[in-house]
């Protein structure tokens, strides 16, 4: 799954992150996405208790 | 406490608070992407060309050095590789002398509006050569227009060429004479030699072999 790093930046997080199509999109993507899923289930629980 | 059914879909604050965080996480990432593109960018100096530290745009005293341009298995592109040392224009130029021509060969690029049928760097247009690797091209070096100069080196051929470019037909579309001095082609070919020792992940594609099939006509300039 890991390839070396080729590009002339190794020590930079983005050209690890970059490697192929799409491994920095789905990266940022789960980062966005699995918080949201934490808010979700709080929302979820303010309402069930009688929020707004 | 008895629980209410309710569906979050239509809960105001959850899509109030997703849009802040997704808002919020593209507003850090894009400014620490700006700073990360800022040192990714940032020229070399002279101390990393010394100890053969690579980085994508090298220090103007590159011009002092022998550039290659090789396949690398590992990207399926060819890189800009920086050699020895070799003289440009018979001397070898110090980290100010190099900077300063550089600049200027930057200058006279902007005032001939090189860019106008030119490319450079990816900028520009494609009515002739791309000259983002034109110092690279093999007909500077293989004898071709050192002979129809009649100069002893590649850069001296250049620099003639770029005074009196009318008078070397190099291309079917032929470049016109644009009033540049003894001065301004020696920085232009400075800036050239730079920017082809400049990492441009490959770009312009398959330089060496489209200038070998091309025989130098089209990249020749």
């Amino acid at each position: 799954m890991w390839e070396a790093c080729t590009d002339v930046a190794c020590g930079n997080l983005f050209a690890w992150l970059n490697q192929g199509p799409l491994t920095l999109t789905i990266f940022l993507h789960t980062v966005v996405v699995i918080p949201m899923f934490f808010i979700y289930f709080q929302e979820k629980k303010r309402l069930e208790e009688g929020g707004e | 406490m008895s629980k209410k059914s309710a569906s979050v879909w239509t809960s105001i604050p959850f899509w109030r608070r997703s849009a802040a965080w997704v808002t919020g996480v593209a507003t850090v990432l894009l400014i620490w992407l700006t700073f990360d593109t800022m040192g990714q960018i940032s020229m070399g100096s002279d101390e990393d060309l010394k100890n053969g530290i690579t980085k994508r745009i090298p220090a103007a005293s590159v011009i002092n050095y022998h550039i290659d341009y090789q396949f690398d298995d590992k990207r399926g592109h060819e890189v800009p590789v920086i050699g020895e040392k070799e003289t440009f224009f018979g001397k070898e130029w110090s980290a100010e002398e190099a900077a300063k021509l550089l600049h200027l060969g930057k200058l006279t690029s902007q005032a001939k509006n090189c860019m106008n049928c030119h490319t450079l760097l990816g900028n520009g247009a494609y009515y002739a050569p791309d000259l983002t690797k034109a110092w690279l091209d093999p007909k500077w070096n293989d004898g071709t227009m050192t002979g129809i100069t009649g100069k002893a080196s590649k850069e001296e051929a250049m620099a003639e060429f770029l005074m009196h470019p009318s008078q070397y037909p190099t291309h079917a579309r032929m470049m016109p004479n644009l009033g540049i001095t003894k001065e301004e082609a020696v920085a232009l070919v400075a800036f050239l030699k730079h920017m082809s020792a400049i990492d441009t992940n490959g770009f312009p594609r398959n330089f060496s072999q489209s200038a070998k099939r091309l025989e130098g006509g089209t990249h020749a300039h």
